[in-house]
């Protein structure tokens, strides 16, 4: 006979990982700014592509989790107060933005040392860089999208921190798959033209998302029609 | 044949009678006719008057560049009226409807805001994933201001770019001619020295608008980066985001439609800004049109780079033969050639094959075409200014 709670696992583990994979879309949209310029800013190749990938989809895991502690520990992030709410999301809606601009720029410069070899880092001396993939995935994991919301609400109402980072987990491999075919972008061939397309997009990006933690740490809505 | 010493002008090898002219001009008499018949036969004189004028500019525009085998300054002469007649006459609707170019909330939740073709390009992704228009506008007739809807304007805007790709910009885009028109006004540019990597920041806002519209389920352009909307509506900015968000517009528009082009000569907001015009240059790779080099009458002599309006001519792509796909197929390059070495093609067939008939199938699909969008929007702008007048 099969044990109650293994399947009452189960069972949440299926219906995060099918919340994911229905979410899937909407993730690829939220996530969409970010990952795609960055991901035509680095040099062509489906291994270096692949490693891009697993790098910002592994981080995007950690702002999970983090997130899914939060949600464990302190409650569901929607009965936070407004106040402490509108202060994270502007912040981390800021550090997009300078990690776009930076890693933009990184990406110029990287490519005059030795192009083709390594993701593009970002950072200060260069033992202390690290690849802007990681910090552009954290920092999508972390910024609340719609299909994170739907899960966040889920997990907040499991009551156990174990609990809400299995759900997420499963949560993250769902919507995961919908990542896959952008492998495809290691098969487009980077010239200038597109590199420099890639780079300028981010530039544009970034100030929609600073102007978008600016104006949330302001205090205004930025679909901006309502008073 | 070319011979080294004597070249013809492609105005005296080409230049036509005036019977046979205006012989080849009855198709385009006959199909303006057709199309301004509406306005003939409106109650209001204005109307009557308006659709008389447009039918007969069009018609003797046509005429003319069949006559004197020119393109460039007869087509700029439509472009530049359509672009000034177009504000004319939206913000005059406009102001009728709504008493304000601002548009309202209660507008938009009620799906009434006039739809252009700029944001096409945003819709198709969220169109395709989520089966949703991001667009607060009508799909069918009934909705916009106008009583089009978008169903309308994508039909029109398809059926012209799979004929003439790229050459949508130069024969019916309804903002571009006031640049042109003011790119026209100084004799010679004092800015000379253009950086051509400007040239790849239309890509560029294409790729970021259509992702941020994906995200935000929102037209991001024109929300946030259309100059335009300067001359024809506007949010109606009820806090500090919406003064953002004109302050962007009006100094996008003062800086790439009014100033620049007096300095560059250049349309630079189609070249260095408009989304519309980099996802535009992609159907030059359908449409059967285009402009060559021929490499063998060519001594470089820079004129046509000089000329090109858009930088879509580099001394890479000129001693290859070609042109960049971002040509809009304007003529400026040809009808600045002493050598006759920039020619329209026809896809398929030898650069040096006949040229003027490959330019005259080409002027006849985007002349009717334009006669019949562009054509009406002058004639609406027209009705409107006789309107104020009589």
């Amino acid at each position: 006979m099969v044990n109650s709670s293994a399947m009452a696992g189960s069972l949440l583990l299926g219906e995060a990982f099918a919340l994911g994979l229905a979410s899937g879309p909407a993730c690829v949209a939220s996530c969409g700014p970010v990952l795609i310029p960055s991901l035509l800013a680095e040099r062509a190749g489906l291994r270096l592509n692949a490693r891009f990938l697993v790098t910002f989809l592994g981080t995007r895991l950690l702002g999970y989790l983090v997130f899914a502690f939060m949600v464990g520990e302190v409650g569901a992030m929607t009965s936070l107060p407004q106040s402490f709410r509108e202060l994270a999301f502007g912040v981390v809606h800021l550090l997009l933005a300078i990690v776009l601009v930076w890693y933009a720029y990184s990406g110029s410069r990287s490519c005059v040392a030795g192009c083709g070899k390594a993701l593009v880092r970002i950072g200060g001396a260069a033992k202390r860089e690290i690849p802007g993939a990681m910090m552009l995935g954290f920092l999508t994991g972390v910024s609340l999208c719609p299909p994170f919301v739907a899960a966040g609400v889920r997990a907040a109402e499991l009551g156990s921190v174990a609990a809400a980072l299995f759900f997420f987990a499963a949560f993250f491999v769902g919507s995961s798959l919908w990542f896959v075919p952008f492998l495809g972008f290691g098969c487009i061939r980077r010239n200038e033209a597109v590199l420099t397309v890639a780079r300028m997009a981010m530039v544009l990006i970034a100030l929609y998302y600073g102007l978008l933690g600016v104006t949330i740490l302001a205090g205004r809505k930025v679909y901006g029609y309502w008073g | 044949m070319v011979t080294g010493a004597k070249i013809e002008h492609p105005t005296q090898a080409a230049a036509r009678s005036t019977p046979r002219s205006i012989l080849l001009t009855l198709p385009i008499l006959l199909w303006s006719l057709l199309m301004f018949s509406r306005s003939f036969s409106q109650p209001a004189p204005e109307s009557k008057i308006a659709g008389v004028i447009t039918a007969g500019f069009m018609v003797v525009l046509f005429f003319m560049m069949v006559k004197t085998s020119d393109t460039y300054r007869w087509r700029r002469s439509f472009f530049v009226a359509l672009g000034l007649l177009f504000p004319v006459g939206f913000i005059h609707e406009v102001m009728v409807m709504r008493g304000s170019m601002g548009i309202p909330i209660e507008e938009m939740i009620a799906g009434r805001t006039p739809f252009c073709y700029l944001p096409i390009p945003m819709l198709i992704l969220p169109a395709a994933l989520y089966k949703t228009v991001v667009f607060p506008g009508s799909i069918l007739p009934g909705g916009g201001m106008s009583g089009g809807g978008m169903a309308a304007m994508a039909g029109i805007w398809l059926a012209m770019t799979i004929v003439i790709g790229k050459g949508w910009c130069s024969y019916a885009c309804f903002f571009g001619g006031i640049e042109e028109g003011i790119a026209s006004v100084p004799k010679r540019a004092k800015l000379r020295k253009i950086n051509p990597r400007w040239r790849y920041v239309p890509w560029a806002v294409l790729l970021a608008m259509v992702l941020l519209s994906l995200a935000l389920f929102e037209p991001a352009y024109c929300m946030w980066l259309c100059p335009f909307k300067a001359v024809s509506e506007y949010v109606a900015a009820r806090n500090p985001v919406g003064l953002i968000q004109n302050g962007i517009f009006i100094t996008l528009f003062a800086g790439l439609v009014l100033v620049l082009p007096l300095l560059t000569k250049k349309r630079t907001q189609c070249a260095f800004l408009c989304p519309f015009g980099a996802f535009q240059s992609l159907f030059n790779k359908t449409s059967v049109f285009d402009v060559k080099i021929d490499r063998e009458r060519c001594k470089p002599c820079s004129l046509c780079q000089t000329a090109c309006p858009t930088m879509s001519l580099t001394t890479e792509s000129i001693a290859q033969g070609e042109t960049l796909m971002s040509c809009m197929k304007c003529g400026a390059c040809i009808d600045a050639c002493p050598r006759d070495a920039a020619v329209w093609h026809i896809k398929g067939t030898e650069v040096s094959m006949k040229p003027e008939r490959a330019r005259l199938m080409f002027l006849y699909a985007a002349w009717a075409m334009a006669t019949m969008f562009g054509g009406s929007i002058i004639a609406q702008g027209l009705a409107t200014m006789l309107h104020w007048a009589l």
